[in-house]
């Protein structure tokens, strides 16, 4: 069994999305976080912010809250998303699919009021062999960037990896 | 449960040295409250996360936490410690799930600095959560920018 390497660099999907305060917030609070930058526009003010920032690992919940549908492009995987091939076809074998490890780069905070453009690919794609299993790893990235400037704001990597006993 | 927050001044990076930790955030006696939390906020709603019936249904003893809840509660240490600006980027390792009635501590420690030209600069940072019995959750390591 080979995994099909010509995914490679193949984009799975684009997303416009807007940073909204109350999902802001809501996501702190389910972090237990009591930081008033995140709850008062003046204490983030006083932090150094323009506006609420968002916690940092926010972003991987973004497409959840701010993908409002009217904003959205034309997406460019025509409704054939690699990865989920790749990890539709594992999982019908009866892979067990984990989410291994993920990455978040920061160029600027992201803060309430942000619009931002998105668009993920296939970074790499690459097996391994174990005495009991085969095991495919998919690494797939989104770039963040501000819909207004182009100027990238926070770089996501997303590592999912599909066990399948052998 | 007692979550913790600086309320401090972050240290500066003149007074920062390989070996350093931040306060360490202990999560006491997790649950499925904070796991169906986290799934309303981040949109997450696979049912391993919060339905026992369907996680016992393939084999797990119950229902386990989000990895990014940990991963959440992860990037917390360093900005809890540094300020909420500080980190420039954070890698996570997903290493076992995280079961309701655990209790972990969350850690972060200098491993290298590197200053800027004019002021301040990035530290590197060893990650780690970790449960009651020592065993590993997550590792990981992030980049901070320090004045």
């Amino acid at each position: 069994m080979a995994v099909d390497t010509s995914a490679i660099g193949k984009t799975t999907g684009a997303w416009k999305v807007t940073v909204e305060r109350g999902p802001v917030s809501t996501f702190a609070a389910a972090l237990q976080d009591t930081n008033a930058v995140y709850r008062d526009a003046n204490a983030a003010r006083d932090a150094g912010f323009e506006h609420i920032p968002a916690p940092p690992t926010f972003t991987f919940a973004l497409q959840f809250w701010g993908a409002f549908t009217e904003d959205q492009p034309t997406d460019p995987t025509g409704g054939q998303n690699p990865m989920h091939q790749i990890m539709g076809d594992l999982f019908a074998k009866g892979a067990l699919v984990l989410h291994g490890e993920q990455e978040f780069e920061y160029h600027r905070p992201v803060e309430v009021g942000d619009v931002l453009v998105g668009e993920g690919r296939i970074k790499d794609l690459y097996e391994k062999e174990t005495d009991s299993a085969h095991m495919t790893f998919v690494v797939m990235q989104t770039e963040w960037k501000d819909a207004d400037t182009g100027a990238p704001v926070v770089t996501e990597q997303f590592n999912l990896i599909a066990r399948l006993k052998k | 449960m007692s979550p913790t927050t600086s309320t401090s001044a972050p240290p500066r990076f003149a007074d920062l040295a390989v070996g350093d930790a931040a306060p360490p955030l202990v999560i006491e006696n997790l649950s499925r409250t904070h796991f169906v939390r986290y799934a309303g906020a981040s949109g997450d709603f696979n049912p391993m996360h919060h339905d026992d019936t369907i996680a016992a249904s393939v084999g797990n003893p119950s229902v386990f936490g989000h990895g990014m809840l940990t991963a959440g509660l992860m990037a917390r240490v360093v900005k809890d410690w540094l300020g909420p600006e500080a980190i420039r980027k954070i890698n996570v390792r997903f290493a076992k799930q995280v079961w309701p009635g655990e209790t972990l501590t969350f850690t972060a420690r200098v491993t290298g600095r590197e200053a800027a030209e004019l002021e301040g600069g990035l530290v590197e940072l060893e990650l780690a959560a970790t449960n009651q019995d020592g065993e590993q959750k997550l590792t990981g390591t992030a980049t901070a920018a320090v004045i």
